[in-house]
């Protein structure tokens, strides 16, 4: 055995967690094995573009509807649902706290590691699929773009914790939140640019920080477009504060949480 | 040397806290190899996963500038999904070994489950999988093992091959062994922890622990 820094056992072993879950989430009982980790995303983000995006939906300048579909519900899918719900369900994995140098925070970071991974790399291929079918799907500012997605993204994963360690005290967090996966994803100007809500109940919708993100996102996407709402401010500021509060929340509770 | 300092341990029920361990002080030498007894309840087990670094006290502190490795035995950290290979990388990630082959090789021959160390650890038995946890453990060097009723499956020829690895291990290293097994107790410690009453006692003599274990 060696010494190792504690900078270095946390790396190995979210190295090890990262692999372990690629590895173990579909394994040897489906067919396709490992390539599901992508698969499942893809075919859900098609369906849904299927189902909206060939539609006549109203859209922004001359963005056609399934690459508008693609600026918005992605992120909303992939970087606040599935990593905030990752995260929610990280203490569920007992089986991970067999060793002591797996800490709670190790398996949260893996898990976001991994659907940040996931969501770039299918992100990519819907792309190359839609500019493969001549559809002009590139944004107008890549790395703004990048940043306010990274941005969403550490808004889930900081709720994913928090609400984990709520849930703690009542179970029915966990209920609650996944009851308002689909109202969000209504509330949120996920499917419809905000321009389209009367201009007299949008201060209504820009108290959710999700529907900034949106807005944002569709800013760095679309050239000119200027959002009525869009505030990177606000989200940056509920990030942070989510931050602090995940933070001292997983500090007074880890124990807790993983207690059997 | 491993140190534990006013240890208490107890979960929150709808009666109130249920304190499994109260205050414990004792210091576990390194020069000898302990057993833990006591009766269904006492928190052997929750001593052994706190020791382990898989649980935590609620009060005081467990202090040790020792390798000590995870508990043996009780339902580990092995992902059932996984072939035997794919967890013993697993596992060599999670403890930094870099040269991963030797300790592969190493499980596959000790653990003598064949083609099995290819498929995966949910479908073996469970005397193939106490085999496979006790060989994954011996392919790395710990300071302390800790093994909790570890000896209560097996057939004969690997009880032996077991018995005699933790004997040569037990030159550089030494164990703390949970067991119910007073043979297996007098064969492999040479001092004991008695958990009873709510409290701790260390015992030099192994024999003079089974007596007041058995009496109390």
């Amino acid at each position: 055995m060696q010494v190792r820094s504690a900078f270095a056992i946390q790396r190995d072993v979210i190295f090890a967690i990262f692999i372990r879950e690629i590895s173990s989430r579909f394994g040897n009982n489906y067919a396709f094995g490992n390539v599901w980790l992508l698969l499942e995303p893809l075919v859900l983000m098609t369906v849904f573009i299927i189902l909206f995006g060939f539609r006549d939906i109203a859209t922004l300048g001359n963005i056609a509807p399934p690459v508008f579909i693609v600026i918005t519900y992605v992120p909303f899918r992939m970087l606040w649902s599935s990593t905030m719900k990752k995260a929610m369900g990280a203490a569920g994995a007992r089986g991970l706290f067999g060793f002591r140098q797996i800490r709670l925070f190790d398996v949260f970071l893996a898990h976001a590691l991994i659907e940040g991974g996931v969501y770039l790399t299918v992100k990519s291929i819907i792309l190359t699929t839609l500019l493969w079918f001549g559809l002009d799907a590139l944004p107008s500012d890549p790395l703004l773009f990048l940043g306010y997605a990274a941005t969403l993204w550490l808004f889930a994963v900081f709720f994913g914790i928090l609400a984990c360690m709520v849930s703690r005290i009542a179970k029915e967090v966990e209920k609650i939140i996944n009851i308002m996966t689909l109202p969000l994803l209504l509330m949120s100007a996920v499917i419809y640019p905000i321009t389209v809500v009367p201009a007299q109940y949008r201060n209504f919708f820009s108290y959710n920080p999700l529907a900034h993100a949106s807005e944002l996102l569709r800013e760095a996407w679309i050239e000119g477009y200027v959002s009525p709402i869009a505030d990177f401010e606000y989200l940056a500021t509920w990030t942070l504060v989510l931050m602090a509060m995940a933070m001292s929340a997983y500090r007074l509770n880890w124990r807790w949480v993983i207690a059997t | 040397m491993i140190s534990l300092q006013n240890v208490s341990k107890y979960y929150p029920t709808r009666f109130g806290p249920n304190y499994i361990l109260k205050d414990l002080n004792i210091d576990i030498p390194d020069d000898r190899d302990i057993a833990i007894l006591g009766r269904n309840g006492a928190g052997k087990t929750t001593l052994m996963r706190m020791i382990g670094g898989i649980d935590f006290p609620t009060r005081g502190r467990i202090v040790s500038d020792r390798f000590i490795s995870w508990p043996l035995g009780i339902g580990s950290g092995f992902n059932g999904v996984m072939t035997g290979r794919e967890n013993v990388r697993y596992v060599c990630r999670i403890h930094g070994v870099k040269d991963i082959k030797p300790v592969e090789e190493f499980v596959r021959d000790f653990s003598e489950i064949g083609e099995n160390f290819d498929l995966p650890i949910g479908s073996y038995s469970s005397g193939m999988r106490m085999r496979y946890g006790f060989a994954v453990s011996m392919g790395f060097d710990f300071d302390t093992y800790l093994m909790d009723e570890i000896m209560a499956v097996g057939d004969a020829d690997f009880k032996k091959k077991c018995s005699d690895t933790l004997k040569n291990k037990r030159e550089t290293s030494n164990i703390i062994l949970v067991s119910h097994n007073m043979d297996n107790i007098r064969e492999h410690c040479n001092a004991a922890i008695l958990l009873a009453y709510g409290r701790a006692e260390f015992y030099e003599s192994v024999d003079q622990a089974i007596y007041r274990y058995m009496r109390s």
